[in-house]
């Protein structure tokens, strides 16, 4: 069964990737509303719950991670380098933790968390010092960091189950 | 537990570390250049936006879907305020239609043929716009084959929202006016005061507690006040002139007291973007 899952998990990878900008097009009135910004990461979660819902790890995750982060960059910023380096970054994080996590809906969730913020903080730091941006740490951390946790957050828990449910099905 | 940063890992580490950031002052410095994006990276983008044009499309469906049943929704009071709005409205049409014409005429006498204010417009459909809070850009159907050039102006139905900052052959990004990196190009515009006395200047920046345009650095002894129309001034560069910006929202001293900086409102609403025009000279 191990080839459905090696179908289904690029094309879910790419269709999160443009959902992500399309979504942030259409909502942008509510998730753009100053002074709170809140970015929509459905690539980083379609990557964690691989990461995690594959038991027998046998998706390259890795490496469309690093192709879906290049068509990132290349797409959608043009500034390249960031993406492409922090979505595999993330999951190089998960699989070394992954043999100590004890699976359940709560870890996963916190995994979650701490992963959005990872993803955040490097891209923010990254484009300070390319002089991309300029903004402070604080005005980060309150008005990107907070408000794309919380709606993240609710994307995940909607979508656990169903996840779940579609990786328990496929193996 | 095993070693988490071993000398090899270290290293792997540090090159890529050096690599990303290789890249991303490369793409930084090509970004700022006047010319188009090299043709490999057009290449790739028009790839994507192939594709994003295929989960775009329902998407920007469902949304015109929700738009129509809130308009069907306020159909009757905007009925009544528009019928009110038509009479004053033809009357202006036949006004405006006279000027052109006489104002074509003119400038023929005099042999005037290309004014700062002609433009012809391309319309383009919003595909996505960047998820990330440090980049306000959008990518718009249309490239370099319908003719859209690096820096030429955008607008949406009522007025300037941004520019245009990379081309490729089927699709372009725009940054909107609302980026305030350093990077970013700054219009050229006029504000023009009830006596019809102009005060030029350009937008130094963006003001994000109040959504106002930043008009600094002005010394002018013109009386401008709060209302006063702001359009595009034609100077300097690819934008026509009489593009519009907003209105004067209010006037105030800068940092060290000696210029005032104008906050103008912007007249489009740079959240909700489903249509854009690209303005060529």
């Amino acid at each position: 069964m191990k080839s459905r899952l090696r179908i289904i998990f690029p094309i879910g990878l790419f269709l999160a990737l443009f959902l992500d900008g399309s979504l942030s097009n259409v909502f942008a009135g509510s998730l753009f509303k100053y002074p709170y910004s809140s970015v929509l990461h459905l690539v980083l979660m379609w990557i964690i719950f691989a990461v995690f819902l594959d038991d027998r790890d046998e998706l390259p995750i890795l490496a469309w991670s690093a192709f879906a982060g290049l068509v990132f960059d290349w797409f959608y910023t043009g500034v390249f380098g960031v993406y492409v380096v922090a979505l595999p970054l993330i999951v190089y994080l998960c699989r070394q933790i992954k043999p100590w996590l004890d699976l359940n809906f709560l870890t996963l969730l916190m995994v979650y968390i701490i992963n959005l913020t990872i993803v955040e903080a490097f891209v923010y730091t990254w484009y300070l010092m390319s002089k991309v941006i300029t903004s402070n740490l604080a005005d980060f951390a309150v008005y990107t960091l907070g408000p794309t946790i919380a709606v993240n957050l609710a994307i995940f828990v909607i979508l656990y189950y169903p996840m779940r449910q579609l990786y328990l099905r496929v193996e | 537990m095993q070693k988490f940063f071993s000398n090899r890992k270290l290293v792997i580490a540090i090159i890529i570390l050096i690599i990303s950031f290789g890249l991303m002052s490369v793409s930084v410095a090509i970004r700022n250049r006047k010319s188009t994006p090299p043709l490999v990276q057009q290449f790739g983008n028009d790839v994507a936006g192939a594709i994003d044009r295929v989960v775009a499309l329902p998407v920007n469906g469902l949304q015109s879907a929700t738009t129509s049943v809130s308009d069907l929704l306020n159909t009757y009071q905007e009925n009544q305020k528009l019928k009110k709005q038509v009479d004053q409205l033809a009357q202006a049409k036949v006004n405006a239609q006279t000027a052109t014409a006489e104002n074509k005429q003119l400038r023929k006498e005099l042999k005037l043929n290309q004014s700062l204010s002609d433009y012809t417009a391309v319309t383009a459909n919003v595909l996505t716009r960047t998820p990330s809070s440090w980049m306000n850009q959008l990518v718009i159907s249309k490239g370099a084959t319908a003719g859209v050039k690096k820096n030429m102006p955008v607008m949406s139905q009522s007025g300037l929202i941004g520019r245009v900052v990379e081309v490729n052959q089927t699709n372009s990004k725009v940054e909107l006016i609302s980026n305030t990196s350093s990077s970013a190009d700054k219009f050229a515009i006029q504000v023009t005061n009830s006596a019809g006395k102009t005060v030029n200047g350009i937008v130094t920046g963006f003001d994000k507690s109040d959504n106002y345009i930043q008009m600094g650095s002005v010394t002018s002894s013109v009386k401008i006040k709060k209302g006063d129309k702001v359009v595009t001034s034609g100077l300097g560069g690819l934008t026509p002139k009489g593009l519009y910006v907003g209105t004067v929202a209010k006037i105030k001293q800068d940092d060290y007291g000696l210029a005032s900086e104008v906050e103008i409102k912007p007249a489009a609403d740079l959240t909700d973007l489903t249509v854009v025009t690209v303005a060529e000279q």
